[in-house]
C-alpha cells in the first residue's frame, strides 16, 4: 500500500482514479491543481504522484519543477497524464516523470503504470531516463 | 490634434469562421462578451475551439475553460479530427483546464478570481467558459447571476480578452444574462420532413450591424462553415463597374436576329421548355462564345460535368476544348441533402473567382428542392440579378414546363418561378407541337428589354451540329395552324361521341 497524491483540475477523473487506486489497496489524496497539490506534498508522505499536465494555478509542469527543485521532493517519481501526444509534453517536462498516461486511458493501464513505478519500474525525478516512446502511455 | 479615427471604432476578432464574418460584418467587438447558446450537438463546442484554434494560429492567446461540460481527452479526440485543429498550439497558445472544482468548492467568486488570473498568466485574448449552466445553477439568485456577468464584463475589458459563453438553449422569456452581454449567437437544427438544417442566428450584436435572421450552416472536416442568408449578404450589388457594351451573341445567329440582336450584356435570360426540348443544348451554344475575356460557368444540377462534356461533344460543339483551355467551367450542385445558401454561395463565389461573364443556370428547379421555404426564391433571384448584372454577367436559367410547354399567349403565368419571370428581362419559350403522330419543336422570343423583336414561334431542330432554327416562320405556322385544326377536330369528336352516349 502507498500514498498517492493526484492532481487534477478536471471532474470525474480524479473521483474514478481515486476509487480504482483505493480498490488497489492504495492510500489517495487529490488536489485540483499544482499549487494545492505542492501544499500537499508537504504534509502527505506521498509515495507517488499523479499529476495532470494542464491545469489552472500552477500546471503540470510548475509542480513538476518545483518538486524537481525541492530536495525532498525530488526523489519521488511521477505519472504525467496529458490528452495531448507525450511528443507534446517531452520537450519541456524531460526527465520530470516516471510514466505517461494518454487520455483518455483505460484504468487498469493506469493501475498497472501505478504499480510498476511504485516497484522501481520508472525513474524519480531529476534523474536521467530513456527517450521516450512517441504516443500512447508509457513508463520509464 | 487629429484623432485617429481607428481609435473612436472598436477593434474585431475575426472568428476564421467561413461566413460567420460576413454576418458578423468583420467579427466579434474586441474584450466584449458573447454567448453562444444551442442544444447538445448544435456545434457549440466546435465553434468556440475553431475560434481558439484561427486566434491562435493569428497569434494571439486562448484560454478554454469547462465546468460540467465534456472532459478535455473526449473533446480533443473529437476536434482533433477537424482540419482547423493543430497540436503544436496547445498548450503554448491555445490552454485547456477545467474550472468545476473551483466552482464548486468556492462559488462564483472563487471561479471569477481563477478567470482573472488565468486570463493573466496566459496572456489569454480569448476566454471560452463552457458550461454557462452550472455557474447559473451555483448563483443563489438572479441578481448573484447578474453580477458575476457584470464582474465578467469588467474583466474582458480590462484585460482586452474577448469572452464566450456557452450554454444550452434558454427556456423564453429572454435570460437575464442575454440583457447583459455584448451579443447572443444561437446554434440550432430544425427538420424538414426528414432532414435536418442547421441554423445560426444572431439575437444580438452591440455596437455593430450584423446580418439578421437564420443563416445555415454545415460541419464538416473544416469546422463549422456558414453561409449567410444569399439575399441578406447580396441586398445591394457588390459593384457599381458594370462593363458596357453591345449585345451579346447567343450562340445562335438566328436566335440573336429574333431577340434584335442578341442578348443585352448583363441580362438575365430566362428559358423554358418541357423535358427533353433542347434547353440544355440551347445553353451548350450559349457557352460556346466564351474565351479568355469571356469566361463561361455551367451551374447544374442535374448532369454531371462529364454527361455535358458528352452531350457537347455528340452535338460537336467546342466546349471540351473551352473546358480544358479553362474558359468555361461546369459545376455540378446535386439536390441531395443540399443547403440552398450553399449552393448560392457556390455559384457567386466560382461566378467572382474566374469573372465569368456567360452564366448558364440549368434550371430553377433545383434551387426550388434545396429550399425549405420558397418565399424566399423570389427575394434571392433579385438579389442574384443585381449581383450579376452587376458584375458584368449575362445569365440564362432554364425552367421545367409540362410535357408540352408553355401555350402561347399564357406563358408567363404558368411559369413556375413567378421571382424569375418577374427579374427576366429576356424570356424564350420552347415547346413540343404534336401533329399526325410526331413532336415537332418550336421555340419564340416573349421578350427581350430595350429591343425590337421578332416574336413568332420558329421551327428547330437538334441536328448533329446542336439546334438549327428555320430562317422563316412559315413551317412552324403551318405546323400550329394544321395543330390547332386537329385539336379542334378531335374535340368536336369528343363532343359528337358525348352526346352520342347521352342518347
Amino acid at each position: 500500500m502507498a500514498t498517492i497524491l493526484v492532481v487534477e483540475d478536471e471532474f470525474g477523473i480524479t473521483e474514478v482514479l481515486q476509487s480504482a487506486l483505493a480498490d488497489a489497496g492504495h492510500h489517495v489524496v487529490t488536489a485540483i491543481n499544482g499549487k494545492q497539490g505542492l501544499e500537499l506534498l508537504k504534509e502527505s508522505g506521498t509515495e507517488l504522484v499523479i499529476l495532470d499536465f494542464m491545469m489552472p494555478v500552477l500546471d503540470g509542469l510548475g509542480m513538476l519543477r518545483a518538486m524537481r527543485d525541492n530536495p525532498e521532493h525530488r526523489g519521488i517519481p511521477a505519472i504525467l497524464m496529458s490528452s495531448l501526444p507525450e511528443s507534446a509534453v517531452t520537450e519541456s517536462a524531460s526527465g520530470m516523470y516516471a510514466g505517461f498516461l494518454r487520455k483518455p486511458f483505460q484504468l487498469r493501464e493506469a493501475v498497472a503504470m501505478v504499480n510498476r513505478v511504485l516497484n522501481g519500474g520508472g525513474s524519480p525525478i531529476g534523474e536521467p531516463m530513456r527517450s521516450p516512446r512517441s504516443g500512447g502511455s508509457s513508463a520509464r | 490634434m487629429e484623432m485617429d479615427r481607428t481609435d473612436r471604432f472598436p477593434q474585431r476578432v475575426p472568428s476564421g469562421v467561413s461566413g460567420l464574418d460576413a454576418v458578423l460584418r468583420g467579427g466579434f467587438l474586441k474584450a466584449g462578451i458573447f454567448i453562444i447558446e444551442g442544444s447538445p450537438g448544435a456545434g457549440k463546442t466546435i465553434l468556440a475551439n475553431q475560434i481558439c484554434f484561427y486566434h491562435a494560429a493569428s497569434g494571439g492567446r486562448a484560454l478554454y475553460v469547462t465546468l460540467l461540460a465534456e472532459s478535455h481527452s473526449r473533446m480533443l479526440l473529437h476536434i482533433g479530427q477537424l482540419r482547423f485543429f493543430d497540436e503544436s498550439l496547445i498548450p503554448s497558445r491555445i490552454f485547456f483546464i477545467s474550472a468545476f472544482r473551483v466552482l464548486e468548492e468556492d462559488g462564483l467568486r472563487g471561479l471569477l478570481d481563477l478567470l482573472r488570473r488565468e486570463v493573466q498568466s496566459h496572456q489569454a485574448s480569448i476566454l471560452v467558459l463552457d458550461g454557462l449552466v452550472s455557474v447559473q445553477e451555483t448563483a443563489g439568485s438572479a441578481r448573484e447571476y447578474k453580477k458575476f456577468i457584470h464582474e465578467l464584463q469588467a474583466q474582458a475589458a480590462l484585460a482586452g480578452c474577448t469572452m464566450f459563453l456557452l450554454t444550452g438553449t434558454p427556456t423564453p422569456p429572454v435570460n437575464v444574462e442575454h440583457t447583459m452581454v455584448d451579443g447572443v449567437l444561437q446554434l440550432q437544427s430544425e427538420l424538414y420532413g426528414r432532414r435536418a438544417e442547421r441554423h445560426l442566428e444572431v439575437y444580438k450584436m452591440r455596437g455593430t450591424g450584423y446580418l439578421r435572421g437564420q443563416h445555415s450552416f454545415r460541419i464538416s472536416d473544416e469546422g463549422l462553415v456558414v453561409y449567410p442568408r444569399t439575399e441578406a449578404l447580396l441586398r445591394l450589388p457588390s459593384t457599381h463597374e458594370t462593363p458596357n457594351g453591345p449585345p451579346i451573341e447567343t450562340g445562335l445567329a438566328k436566335l440573336d436576329r429574333m431577340a434584335g440582336g442578341g442578348f443585352p450584356r448583363n441580362s438575365t435570360a430566362l428559358l423554358t421548355g418541357p423535358p427533353g426540348i433542347g434547353k440544355t443544348t440551347l445553353g451548350l451554344h450559349f457557352l460556346s462564345r466564351c474565351d479568355e475575356e469571356c469566361p463561361g460557368l455551367h451551374f447544374g444540377f442535374y448532369e454531371t460535368p462529364q454527361a455535358i462534356s458528352a452531350k457537347a461533344n455528340a452535338l460537336g460543339l467546342p466546349l471540351s476544348g473551352l473546358i480544358e483551355q479553362e474558359h468555361v467551367e461546369i459545376l455540378w450542385q446535386p439536390t441531395t441533402e443540399g443547403i440552398l445558401d450553399e449552393a448560392c454561395h457556390r455559384l457567386v463565389d466560382a461566378v467572382r473567382r474566374r469573372r465569368v461573364r456567360r452564366l448558364f443556370i440549368d434550371g430553377l428547379e433545383g434551387f426550388e428542392r434545396l429550399t425549405t421555404d420558397r418565399e424566399r426564391l423570389g427575394h434571392i433571384f433579385a438579389a442574384f440579378s443585381n449581383e450579376l448584372s452587376a458584375l458584368g454577367v449575362t445569365t440564362v436559367y432554364t425552367s421545367e414546363a409540362d410535357l408540352i410547354g408553355s401555350v402561347s399567349g399564357l406563358p408567363v403565368s404558368q411559369l413556375p418561378l413567378q421571382g424569375v419571370s418577374c427579374i427576366a428581362e429576356i424570356i424564350l419559350v420552347m415547346r413540343y407541337v404534336e401533329l399526325r403522330a410526331q413532336l415537332h419543336r418550336v421555340l419564340a422570343v416573349l421578350k427581350v428589354r430595350d429591343s425590337i423583336i421578332d416574336p413568332a414561334f420558329h421551327r428547330f431542330m437538334m441536328t448533329g451540329t446542336g439546334i438549327t432554327i428555320d430562317e422563316e416562320a412559315s413551317a412552324a405556322e403551318q405546323i400550329l395552324a394544321e395543330a390547332a385544326q386537329q385539336n379542334n377536330f378531335s374535340s368536336l369528336g369528343v363532343k359528337r361521341t358525348g352526346r352520342a352516349g347521352q342518347n
